[in-house]
């Protein structure tokens, strides 16, 4: 375990020396970032206008919901992006061969590798949102709703991870996955708003078979203390699901790639 | 040019089919010995070095690696060997070596002192030093490689797996991974086992040869003996100081090229001192070359031919 | 026939080559046609919250504009900066200028075969959102068709040389691509792929109107869908703005080349 953690810091600290040398990268990302929010609260306004709600949302608690998004967002940026999108990389470059022979779980290799410094400003100010708006809603944190946050935050990031992680993985088969990634991407853009302003039937697939509501829409509900806990447990078990599915998904990928490969 | 209806026939058609890269392959290696792989391009060489590192599975029979089966490839296995790939490398490439060195010592579970030692040795060994805070973008290719070795060496592996270890160097840096390789293999007893496209590589490190063509084994022994019976006579070119007839020459080889002075003969092996020392007593020779026909060409025409003699 | 000094030949050539190749990338060119479904995720919120009364548009109204604007957009969308960036950074770069070819008008190439390549999937797409929402159904008028259908190239025009600006950047800096975010984000907001422009606040959309964004998608999908438009002004506005770019790429490009040959790369 210890060499597990020791690994992580040394990836994680070389990814910082070698970003230094992008500078110019980091201040794009912001000026991105920022930008970003500021078109999704306006475009968010515009659903506000003339007093209505978004589902059965008031302004102030949809932006709590951005809040989550953007923080989400932000781990992604950091992490999962420049990790998943690698993989690709490994397995056309063939140094994916490297990684298998190294005495270390390859998936956490695959997942942890790097990690983007640029994407922390979007962390942190998505949680700084996530905490001024349920702050305006007038809704009061205490140990308990913090806890379950923080717990369902964990459910949302791991769906994330997973689902990413097994297309990403599916580029043993198929070289180009960048494209299934942006569809991944698209349909998770559907998180910025809450789940009960969708159709029914979006509700159901956004809850069941892609559970964006997981992500943003239920972190949300749990800071605000709205959060039902039978779908905090339910969470937890859809996202152990997910997460071993990855697991088992990558074993047979692998099996694949090394009884085909050249 | 394909239609829609050709679009959607391409998109459901995407057939697999089972390639045999390696059949038949047998062998038996000991510990500290230095054995390449020989055979042309898709020849199955990199196939076999895998599936010995355990990055294939073979589909039949058995791989067995210092009482390992590679392919399931447990931590003990990976911990005793390690793959090179010439044409792959695996160091960060906007960060100096260094940085690359102990990202590996924390996956191996090096101590830092124990890295730090372990690099300053093979450092030495490898002559490089100050490039090792450079960026690896920076360096040259000659410099990389030696960084790429470095890297993998450095949980004392115990059989090196290598394929085209030296590919695109230049020869001064080519004969330097050598020298370190067999340096190494000397003073580690670590078993190498490497591909090469240049002869060079494999006469100057590997007693043992081992031969593939079109997947199967068919030659398994030393080089000095393989090019024997590749090619059982050599060349000797004479450059005289006086013209004389062709004739006289009849009786010491076939005659492959003559005019006037220089002469060009071949001559069978197990001949050659007998006969070089008649030219020198019979003639007035001014220069005298004696050369092996190039070992790859040998190799080349031995892939057409499909047989050793 | 000579279009942009090439013969018709080369043309042809360069065409059937670029589709040959992107049905290759079908698979991945079918997924990429998939993930613009952006506009219908917005349409479910539109109509399920009836926004659209606020702003005078109706549900068949707003079906029609969002189907619009994702045809539009699946029919303009670059990515010549990384392709670009990618050909630069393996070297690719150098044989094509040699050519007597410009290198971007092979990316143009490229990029209308991927078209060809992607109409059976956005036709396909579109289908299914019919399906779906049967009474949004409609046939446009074939002046309709063919003002779209032009205003949807002068946009992907548009576009095109917005992000070829980015490129010719790669000249100087190695990640010219992440410039393109810089673009693609005022892209996503102020190009009416989200919201119809209608629904801005009229101070919101005075600036707009002034970027080159609601060009790309309001404009053209406005037309598709059979919404009052001001046909002239949106026209001359497209022109207006490839005759400002044309020659800024042109600027850029030229002191690129000059660069990236003196550097010797």
């Amino acid at each position: 375990m210890y060499r597990y953690f020791k690994t992580i810091r040394l990836f994680w600290s070389t990814a910082f020396a070698s970003q230094l040398e992008y500078q110019l990268n980091f201040l794009i990302e912001l000026l991105a970032m920022l930008g970003t929010l500021l078109g999704s609260v306006f475009i968010l306004s515009l659903f506000f206008t003339g007093g209505r709600q978004l589902g059965d949302w008031t302004w102030e608690s949809a932006l709590v919901i951005q809040g989550v998004y953007t923080f989400l967002d932000g781990l992604t940026n950091a992490l999962l992006r420049p990790n998943l999108t690698e993989i690709v990389n490994y397995v056309r470059e063939g140094t994916l061969d490297y990684v298998l022979l190294k005495p270390i779980d390859s998936q956490f290799w695959l997942s942890v590798k790097k990690f983007s410094f640029a994407g922390l400003p979007e962390i942190i100010l998505g949680l700084s949102i996530v905490f001024w708006a349920s702050i305006q809603t007038g809704s009061s944190f205490s140990i308990y709703s913090l806890s379950v946050f923080i717990i369902s935050l964990f459910i949302g990031f791991i769906i994330l991870y997973s689902v990413w992680f097994l297309i990403a993985a599916s580029s043993i088969w198929f070289v180009k996955t960048w494209n299934a990634t942006e569809v991944l991407r698209a349909l998770l853009a559907a998180g910025r708003y809450p789940i009960s302003a969708y159709p029914i039937i979006l509700r159901f697939i956004f809850t069941l078979v892609l559970p964006v509501a997981f992500l943003t829409t239920f972190p949300a509900e749990a800071i605000l203390g709205d959060l039902k806990l039978h779908i905090l447990f339910f969470g937890l078990m859809l996202s152990s699901v997910f997460f071993v599915l990855s697991r088992l998904f990558w074993k047979f990928a692998l099996r694949h790639y090394t009884s085909a490969s050249s | 040019m394909p239609g829609f209806k050709g679009t959607l026939k391409h998109f459901f058609d995407r057939k697999t089919f089972e390639v045999h890269a390696v059949t038949d392959v047998s062998f038996k290696i000991t510990r500290g010995e230095i054995v390449g792989f020989l055979g042309a391009n898709g020849a199955g060489k990199t196939t076999l070095l895998k599936m010995m590192c355990g990055l294939i599975h073979p589909s039949r029979g058995l791989v067995d690696v210092c009482g390992f089966s590679p392919q399931r490839r447990q931590t003990a296995f990976l911990k005793e060997i390690t793959l090179v790939m010439g044409q792959k490398q695996q160091l960060i490439w906007d960060l100096p070596p260094m940085d690359s060195f102990y990202v590996n010592a924390a996956v191996y579970g090096l101590a830092d002192f124990e890295a730090k030692e372990r690099i300053n040795e093979l450092a030495d060994m490898l002559e490089i030093g100050e490039e090792l805070t450079r960026p690896v973008r920076k360096l040259s290719l000659g410099q990389r490689m030696k960084a790429e070795l470095l890297v993998a060496l450095l949980h004392k592996p115990s059989v090196l797996f290598l394929d085209e270890p030296t590919l695109g160097l230049d020869v001064n840096a080519q004969a330097r991974v050598r020298s370190f390789l067999s340096e190494y293999n000397k003073k580690t007893g670590a078993t190498i086992l490497l591909t090469s496209h240049y002869m060079a590589d494999i006469t100057a490190l590997c007693p043992r040869v081992i031969c593939i063509h079109k997947g199967n084994l068919f030659y398994d022994g030393d080089l000095d003996s393989l090019a024997n019976s590749l090619s059982p006579s050599r060349e000797v070119k004479v450059e005289l100081k006086n013209p004389c007839s062709r004739d006289q020459f009849d009786k010491y080889g076939e005659i492959q090229d003559f005019n006037d002075r220089f002469i060009s003969l071949l001559v069978s092996r197990d001949k050659l001192t007998e006969i070089i020392s008649n030219l020198l007593t019979n003639f007035d020779i001014i220069d005298l070359e004696i050369s092996d026909p190039p070992i790859d060409q040998l190799i080349g025409e031995l892939f057409i031919k499909g047989e050793v003699n | 026939m000579r279009i942009f000094g090439l013969s018709f030949k080369v043309i042809k050539t360069l065409l059937t080559t670029q589709y040959a190749y992107m049905l290759e990338y079908r698979i991945e060119i079918a997924l990429w046609a998939l993930s613009g479904v952006l506009p219908f995720i917005m349409f479910s919120l539109w109509s399920q919250n009836d926004v659209g009364n606020t702003f005078g548009l109706n549900d068949i109204g707003l079906a029609r504009y969002f189907l619009s604007a994702f045809l539009v957009r699946q029919f303009s969308v670059v990515w010549v900066v990384f392709s670009f960036e990618e050909d630069s950074l393996s070297g690719r770069l150098s044989p094509y200028l040699l050519q007597p070819l410009h290198p971007l008008l092979r990316y143009v190439a490229a990029h209308l075969a991927e078209q060809a390549t992607r109409l059976p999937f956005a036709l396909a797409i579109a289908i299914t959102f019919f399906i779906l929402n049967p009474s949004s159904f409609w046939i446009p008028s074939l002046p309709q068709v063919f003002l779209a259908y032009l205003s949807t190239h002068l946009a992907f025009s548009i576009a095109f040389l917005l992000q070829s600006l980015v490129a010719a950047l790669c000249f100087w800096t190695e990640k010219s691509s992440a410039l393109e975010r810089l673009i693609f984000v005022p892209y996503l907001f102020l190009s009416g792929l989200l919201v119809p422009l209608a629904a801005f606040p009229s101070n919101v959309l005075k600036v707009a109107m002034l970027t080159p964004f609601p060009y790309l998608i309001n404009f053209p999908a406005k037309i598709l869908s059979g919404m009052t438009v001001d046909i002239f002004n949106g026209f001359l506005a497209q022109i207006l703005w490839i005759s400002i770019l044309i020659p800024s790429v042109n600027i850029l490009w030229k002191f690129g080349v000059k660069r990236y040959t003196a550097m010797g790369a």
